[in-house]
């Protein structure tokens, strides 16, 4: 017996008050299930597979003092004497970091002079123990040689004549899947034969539209500086990490060495996301607090206001459970009524941000859940007044005040 | 019908302990028409409640119907308080935000009727207290008369054997009041038992009984008609 007619009606009798608070559920639902796409999206987004060993890596790049510097040759006898290091699985020189927001990416095309329809890839120039450095797992052909490897001048053109790529890349350019063997081009008529595929890599940019459209280079530039990529036995990032600022100063002490951890990067190019998922959360945090306190607050008041109907009711026959269930079904009404609005308004703020700030489409399944949270914290806000109100004594009815 | 014997009822705050009922001893037999009366105080509203079902007395028996009903539970004396006992408040009590419809159909609700039997229910007592067509009126829409007779036809509307009427002319005037006196005689003629706390002389002798409570014990108890004697308005 849900007494629904009797409370429908005496919710319309009070309606400026059961209205407020519908009105506020539907702005928190219409808000909340926006938001929580917003940092679903991001939490995916945060989530993705890099392809790549991020915990156990460090990035070391150094800076000669002295300008002329050969800095080929001090590469191979610093990662000659890193990969010998306790601790060290392997290490590799890399023209940029990789996750860390900072890249060069070159134009692609399938014909040589291709003028259109080009295709962009964050580009790496490494060598071939770029694979177990990165963790990277090689689903197609061949890694690099020593035979592959170049050394280049930045003032001349590099002209690549392999490549590996990753497989979202490989699928961008050949959507048939038989990238491997085939040749890619990079604007002129200098064929690049795509040698081997790797499964993942992410890139430089996570937050590139692109990104996971990956190209190395088995090269080897002559820029003014070096960087290297050293992978760690699991666990032992920190330890080796110390170590390695110190071997690479008794090498060479006439050097500015910078070293962070893969993970750190990765953070700092993860920070806006982070931020984002934080503010909403609290956002969302907030609002289902303040829904809650204001349901608690408007229960509480109406209990109040009707204590001696509430002791009429007892007397007339109303047990203890009649009369929680009376408040707990006014309040499903309220919330329910509002979720409903809510849900409408949801869908017309979600429109509105798809069309102007290319935010995910809100799918009925989040709203869905969204609002049964919000149903299940009202019941829970209003389940403390209503048990209140239950035990106020059918004797209140005889009391004349 | 009910029998109260050595009830007790005190109130205990931190510092102090008040004894509403003591050594409260009471029958009333089944279709009497009982007036209670006594100063402001002396326990009258404690009776009513504890016969009422409203309260627990802290000792002594109390049987209702021939069931003691002392020491039920909440749930069992709602359902007692339901089925067996019928209410008239002082401030008619009638809940403002729903019609003399609703409002008669609360205690068959909690009683459990289906629609058809409640609505049955519900325009019996609204004819029988001239106020079928008032029935989507809100109490507010009422006269103070005409709200007592709703609350009348709310507390007839589940046929309960024991009516207790707590100052049910108190708030009317003397034409009103007489009305519902009147009611009340009638409602009595036909077997429902009556038990009726007034601060109006003239409305306590009008029952078979009248009960005086003085310091929550039973000061006087005066006879004025026999058992099932017609009352005569």
């Amino acid at each position: 017996m849900l007494e629904l007619r009797p409370i429908l009606s005496a919710l319309w009798r009070n309606k400026i008050a059961a209205l407020l608070i519908a009105v506020q559920l539907a702005l928190t639902l219409a808000i909340v299930g926006n938001s929580s796409i917003i940092v679903g999206d991001r939490l995916d987004k945060i989530a993705r597979p890099t392809g790549i060993a991020v915990e156990d890596i460090i990035a070391v790049t150094y800076y000669p003092a002295e300008a002329g510097t050969d800095i080929v040759s001090m590469a191979r006898a610093d990662l000659d004497m890193l990969r010998a290091m306790p601790g060290v699985i392997d290490a590799v020189h890399s023209n940029h970091i990789p996750l860390s927001g900072s890249g060069s990416a070159s134009d692609f095309y399938r014909e040589p002079n291709q003028q259109i329809d080009d295709e962009v890839a964050n580009v790496y120039h490494t060598g071939p123990e770029f694979l177990q450095t990165l963790g990277l797992k090689l689903v197609e052909g061949r890694n690099f040689t020593p035979a592959d490897m170049e050394t280049w001048n930045p003032n001349d053109r590099y002209h690549p004549k392999v490549t590996i790529v990753t497989k979202q890349f490989a699928d961008i350019m050949f959507p048939e899947g038989n990238a491997l063997g085939k040749f890619i081009y990079g604007g002129g008529d200098n064929p690049i034969e795509i040698i081997g595929i790797v499964e993942r890599h992410l890139g430089a940019w996570t937050s590139w539209a692109k990104a996971g459209s990956v190209a190395f280079y088995p090269s080897f530039p002559k820029f003014t500086f070096g960087r290297y990529l050293i992978r760690t036995e699991p666990g032992k990032r920190d330890q080796v990490f110390k170590a390695i600022e110190e071997r690479l100063a008794q090498l060479e002490p006439n050097r500015v060495i910078d070293m962070q951890t893969l993970s750190e990067r990765l953070n700092k190019s993860y920070a806006r996301e982070n931020l984002m998922v934080k503010v909403l959360s609290a956002v969302i945090g907030m609002l289902t607090f303040i829904i809650a306190l204001g349901i608690v607050g408007l229960t509480f008041f109406w209990i109040n206001q009707r204590r001696k109907q509430i002791g009429v009711r007892r007397a007339l026959g109303a047990t203890r459970t009649n009369i929680s269930r009376y408040f707990l079904v006014e309040n499903c009404l309220i919330a329910g009524s509002g979720i409903a609005i809510g849900m409408a308004a949801a869908q017309i703020g979600n429109h509105f941000m798809v069309a102007n700030y290319s935010q995910p489409a809100l799918p009925l399944s989040v709203m869905l859940v969204c609002a049964l949270m919000l149903l299940c914290v009202s019941l829970v806000a209003a389940l403390v007044p209503a048990l209140r109100a239950a035990n106020i004594s059918p004797a209140t009815a005889t009391r004349s005040v | 019908m009910l029998k109260m014997h050595n009830v007790r009822k005190s109130y205990r705050t931190d510092t102090i302990e008040t004894h509403a009922l003591r050594d409260f001893s009471l029958e009333v037999n089944e279709g009497e028409f009982v007036s209670v009366t006594g100063p402001s105080g002396s326990g009258k509203t404690t009776f009513l409640n504890i016969a009422g079902l409203l309260e627990t007395p802290t000792g002594g028996q109390y049987l209702l119907d021939g069931q003691d009903v002392s020491d039920l539970n909440d749930r069992d004396r709602s359902r007692l308080r339901n089925e067996k006992i019928g209410f008239i408040f002082q401030g008619f009590n009638l809940i403002p935000d729903l019609d003399l419809f609703d409002n008669i159909d609360v205690p068959l609700r909690y009683r459990g009727f289906n629609a058809k039997e409640r609505k049955k229910r519900i325009e019996k007592v609204l004819e029988q207290v001239g106020l079928s067509a008032r029935a989507r009126h809100l109490p507010a829409q009422l006269s103070g008369g005409q709200q007592q007779r709703v609350a009348i036809a709310r507390a007839l509307a589940g046929e309960p054997r024991f009516l207790l009427a707590d100052e049910p002319t108190g708030n009317l005037d003397s034409l009103m009041a007489r009305q519902v006196m009147e009611l009340l005689e009638f409602i009595n003629e036909w077997g429902t038992t009556i038990v009726m706390v007034t601060h109006d002389p003239d409305l306590a002798r009008r029952a078979h009984r009248n009960i005086q409570i003085v310091d929550g014990q039973v000061a006087d108890l005066r006879l004025q008609s026999a058992l099932g004697e017609a009352v005569t308005a």
